[in-house]
């Protein structure tokens, strides 16, 4: 299973989507967060808005990855964690991170991200480690985002990060609630 | 900013041309860089674009909001441009230094040089660097009630932070001029400070 | 051209895009579009209640995908995040997925990447009408 995904996810970023220069993107992302870090002074509020904007982004992005690859509903979490990495982070950052730390219950999981473009030419003052930030926090509210339009609720949080001097970059999710989606909302 | 009014800086001086060549051969021998998908970008931009948006009041506020996030870019993407390209010494006259914005800046952002460099003809100190389909406006759509706001105003602010870094301050807007199949075509506008030109008719004194 | 006209739908039943393509069909008023888009949104929640396979066993959407009539079809795509691509077309179209499933790519480009684009709200981008426009007329 896993194996066919990662030829999906490699099919579509090959031949179905557009390229740009890794350096705009990273370099834009930063910029992003500097103008959060003036807007909002403080790491927390920073963390959260990131957070936000990332949902945004998410519950859009799902309809990208979607529209491209004809994907049949998973059939279980462990589906769901191949298809967010072989086929979401690689049609959209080239990088597909491991998946592993399965709770017992087959509802938590890591994602680890051994190159994690967005940590590019990062380099945090001591100060945005001490006051908590999570650089490259959009990408749990982009993993919120999409998995809720499909259904999932889900909670996605970074646990450790290389550019706060952790070994690895790691983001821990776990399905909370799982939406009947038969019964379209609004509909009474 | 009538067509017949311009006239082209490239086809006009040979040395610029000869010059715009060479940067762009130097910059595809080392190009050997990761990309993202353009769809990650366009996803973000449009979102520092609806966050931008949250926090003004027009769309000149935005404008200048979208070019300060820009402009962090640019002095990124100056270091980086120096860094990579070892034979490349600083620019500091105005022409070299468009140039180089036009063919070295335009490659390592959007994987091409810009579609047009000219003087404007009213004003020497005025030039323009058209890109026709900015590949990250490109699923951009602006409402008819905000047709005066140009997304470009990003990369004006990118440009900006790069005359800044080659000393040749200039105010730098952005315009959207859409031609026939181009309804994104996109006229990034310099007017460089009175230093600027002031040195420059110096150094042109003293050749 | 045998595509008539276009609707989309959202997740909660709202129309979000409808337009007309030929002449050959009776212009609705926005309010009988707007009852039409409500009424197949009801009808296709109900269709996929009655399906003795459900989505999660299946894999596949279980809702309406076409309606027949003597004089046009009716074809219905919905994607996983429950948005609707229907189109109108003359009886002789037997097979309409490919195209809907390109409209569904143009609006995940010129709709959702669009920063104007409200969620919620219908769709206004002249570049989606452009190539919507553009992919009817070449189907």
């Amino acid at each position: 299973m896993a194996k066919q995904y990662r030829s999906i996810g490699e099919e579509v970023w090959k031949n179905k989507v557009e390229k740009v220069n890794a350096e705009l993107f990273i370099f834009t992302y930063g910029s992003l967060v500097v103008q959060l870090i003036k807007d909002y002074e403080d790491y927390h509020s920073v963390n959260k808005q990131l957070d936000k904007l990332g949902y945004n982004i998410g519950v859009r992005l799902i309809d990208d990855i979607l529209s491209r690859t004809n994907l049949e509903k998973c059939k279980d979490m462990r589906e769901t964690a191949e298809v967010i990495s072989k086929i979401g982070f690689r049609m959209f950052l080239n990088i597909a991170p491991s998946v592993s730390a399965w709770s017992a219950d087959s509802k938590e999981f890591s994602l680890i991200l051994d190159d994690n473009p967005l940590n590019d030419f990062c380099e945090l003052p001591p100060r945005a480690v001490q006051g908590g930030l999570w650089y490259s926090n959009v990408l749990c509210g982009v993993v919120r985002g999409a998995l809720e339009m499909v259904g999932l609720l889900v909670k996605v949080e970074f646990v450790r990060d290389v550019v706060r001097g952790d070994e690895v970059s790691e983001i821990r999710v776990r399905l909370e609630k799982v939406l009947d989606e038969e019964v379209p909302v609004g509909d009474d | 900013m009538a067509t017949a009014q311009r006239q082209s800086l490239l086809k006009l001086d040979n040395k610029a041309t000869k010059r715009a060549n060479m940067l762009l051969e130097q910059n595809v021998a080392k190009q050997r860089r990761d990309k993202v998908s353009l769809n990650a970008f366009a996803l973000l931009f449009s979102e520092i674009i609806q966050y931008s948006q949250n926090r003004v009041l027009g769309i000149q506020d935005l404008e200048s909001k979208l070019s300060e996030i820009g402009y962090r870019v640019g002095l990124r993407v100056f270091e980086l441009a120096m860094w990579r390209e070892k034979t490349v010494h600083r620019e500091t006259r105005v022409l070299n230094t468009l140039v180089f914005i036009n063919t070295v800046v335009w490659r390592t952002l959007f994987d091409k040089q810009a579609d047009s460099l000219e003087r404007s003809t009213e004003s020497e100190d005025e030039y323009m660097i058209t890109d026709n389909e900015p590949s990250i406006l490109k699923f951009i759509s602006v409402p008819k009630e905000m047709s005066s706001f140009s997304p470009g105003a990003f990369i004006s602010g990118v440009v900006e932070a790069i005359v800044e870094c080659c000393q040749c301050p200039a105010r730098v807007t952005s315009h959207v001029v859409p031609a026939d199949g181009m309804p994104l075509r996109t006229v990034i506008l310099l007017k460089f400070d009175k230093e600027v030109m002031g040195r420059e008719k110096q150094l042109e004194a003293g050749k | 051209m045998a595509i008539h006209s276009v609707f989309i739908i959202n997740k909660a039943g709202g129309l979000i895009y409808n337009r007309d393509y030929s002449t050959n069909i009776a212009k609705l008023s926005s309010n009988e579009a707007l009852i039409l888009a409500g009424t197949f949104h009801g009808i296709h929640a109900l269709a996929s209640r009655i399906s003795p396979v459900s989505r999660s066993e299946g894999g596949k959407d279980t809702g309406i995908q076409t309606i027949d009539t003597a004089n046009f079809r009716i074809h219905c795509y919905q994607t996983a995040t429950g948005i609707k691509f229907i189109a109108v077309t003359d009886p002789s179209y037997m097979q309409l997925s490919d195209v809907l499933a390109r409209m569904y790519g143009l609006y995940s480009d010129y709709a959702l990447k669009n920063p104007f684009h409200n969620l919620e709200m219908p769709v206004r981008s002249e570049l989606f009408d452009t190539k919507l426009q553009q992919l009817i007329q070449s189907s």
